[in-house]
């Protein structure tokens, strides 16, 4: 299993953890996130997924597709490490990454 | 007159690239048993013994993919499988010249950046406060009466008002537009030139109802999406008018006709499964995600591809100019991407379908659309949480580029 930090929208440090093969996205809700609505259910398709990596972690993900920037453009949330979590996979390279679910909107 | 067995066609009618064991009497626009529910109807092509692509002699003869991923292949790939004819029959489609749907990359990016702007989170946030207004408008004005006739008195009015709102177009102009979007989408005729007369007259029908309002609102600084549109550029240029036409037109097509009938489909289905109204209305912030389930299980839109050059794909010869309808409800019923496909489960982990379509085309108004439905469920729910499909209701469901149910009485205790 692979561990991750969660910074939620009221401030609080939470670990879950994720199985390899799944998405970021998935191992966030399965580890009791419900505040990330991820409301397409994983297909890159809503951006209510959004998540803000730690820098250093960022270099560590899939390079973004034409459809996620796209959406993330759409946020008025956007930092430079966001992401759509459904697009990135857990692998063991991810132990330990720290994300900020990213503000409504 | 359909049949999901071989067709016998006339000798020498078939095409010398589509061997007899793909061909198969399907006509989309009169499908087959489609009295029994739409999607029930095409599922009946979805099963071991029929290949992932046919043929049918009908609407001019094309191809049809029947399984999720060829479903994706071709929407994901526009070359070979080009949008420059998207409908069918393909002699009425070479008519269809909306924007940006018949474009290819890469010319379509740009044209689709256009739209984007116009129907992106960003703006669903902005109008989410009156869209919400308007349903519940709608709702109130019938919950007191304990029914209604939900087709005509919520679906073809909540979308329909929301988007003439976006596109600052009076209300009273709807039934004519609707019309337009009705023929191109199920044009009346018989014949493939038959089809290609309805569908050209209601093409002409947008434009000419559109020219004079393209006209006033150019140069002004109008924030409604015609005038968004209309003022925007192109790789730098000004969007020159015939286009801004294309576009503008596209959008009233996709905007007055699949979320009216989507929400049709939803409510039959809720009417008749009152444990699901239940836990929605238990807890309402499932909703989001039950939308999202409601729109794997009921697919409605089966638009075309067209072959650009010769093509080997699944075991037969693709030639250049070949249409292939592509029907979304291929993807989501399709239990080798859901378990349990026809079964509505709003805890499903990955509700994967391809409803909004996908690749390049994937719909723009995909925002628009899930928050129409997400908002009629919330209203709805909390003021009339308990609800049935009249006993005597007999829906009425019809196939076609977009399919559609009318005829959806439902009641409740008041």
């Amino acid at each position: 299993m692979i561990t991750i930090q969660v910074l939620t929208r009221d401030g609080a440090d939470v670990s879950v953890q994720g199985e390899e093969g799944t998405s970021l996205m998935e191992a966030l809700r399965d580890g009791g996130i419900d505040e990330l609505l991820a409301q397409c259910g994983g297909q890159c398709s809503c951006a209510t997924c959004h998540v803000v990596v730690d820098p250093a972690f960022a270099s560590n993900l899939p390079s973004m597709s034409d459809d996620e920037d796209d959406l993330l453009d759409s946020s008025d949330h956007r930092q430079p490490t966001s992401r759509l979590s459904c697009q990135i996979p857990v692998t063991p390279e991810l132990n330990g990454i720290r994300v900020a679910v990213a503000a409504e909107g | 007159m359909n049949s999901v067995n071989p067709a016998i066609t006339p000798e020498g009618a078939l095409p010398d690239n589509v061997p007899q064991d793909r061909v198969f009497d399907i006509d989309l626009f009169k499908l087959d048993q489609v009295e029994d529910g739409y999607q029930e109807a095409m599922m009946k092509l979805q099963k071991p013994e029929i290949p992932s692509i046919i043929w049918t002699p009908r609407n001019g003869g094309h191809w049809i993919v029947t399984r999720a991923q060829a479903v994706q292949e071709v929407l994901q790939n526009p070359d070979p499988f080009s949008s420059q004819v998207i409908v069918l029959p393909k002699e009425a489609g070479e008519k269809y010249d909306f924007i940006p749907t018949r474009l290819d990359p890469p010319e379509h990016k740009a044209y689709r950046k256009v739209i984007n702007n116009v129907l992106d989170p960003r703006q669903m946030r902005n109008i989410e406060d009156s869209v919400r207004q308007t349903s519940i408008d709608l709702i109130e004005a019938f919950a007191a009466k304990g029914k209604c006739d939900f087709t005509t008195e919520y679906a073809e009015q909540f979308p329909v008002r929301v988007f003439m709102a976006m596109v600052d177009l009076p209300l009273s102009d709807a039934p004519i537009l609707m019309e337009f979007a009705g023929q191109i989408l199920r044009p009346a005729g018989t014949t493939p030139a038959e089809m290609a007369v309805s569908l050209e007259r209601a093409i002409k029908g947008f434009y000419d109802y559109l020219d004079p309002i393209l006209n006033e609102r150019r140069g002004k600084d109008g924030d409604d999406m015609i005038s968004r549109i209309i003022n925007s550029e192109i790789n730098g240029e000004p969007m020159i008018h015939s286009e801004a036409l294309n576009i503008i037109a596209n959008l009233l097509l996709a905007g007055l006709d699949t979320v009216v009938s989507f929400l049709s489909f939803v409510m039959i289905f809720l009417g008749r499964n009152p444990d699901h109204v239940k836990q929605l209305r238990d807890d309402p912030s499932m909703i989001p995600r039950a939308a999202e389930e409601l729109l794997r299980r009921f697919p409605i839109v089966a638009d075309a591809r067209m072959v650009a050059r010769d093509t080997e794909y699944e075991g037969v010869t693709l030639k250049k100019g070949d249409m292939i309808q592509v029907p979304t409800v291929y993807s989501g019923l399709d239990e080798s991407l859901n378990d349990d496909p026809w079964t509505v489960d709003f805890h499903r982990r990955r509700p994967l379908h391809n409803t909004f379509g996908d690749g390049p085309h994937r719909c723009a108004g995909m925002h628009l659309a899930r928050m129409e439905i997400a908002i009629t469920l919330k209203e709805w729910i909390a003021r009339i949480p308990e609800f049935r499909l009249g006993s005597n209701a007999k829906p009425e469901y019809a196939s076609g580029m977009v399919a559609t149910v009318k005829c959806v009485p439902l009641e409740w205790d008041v």
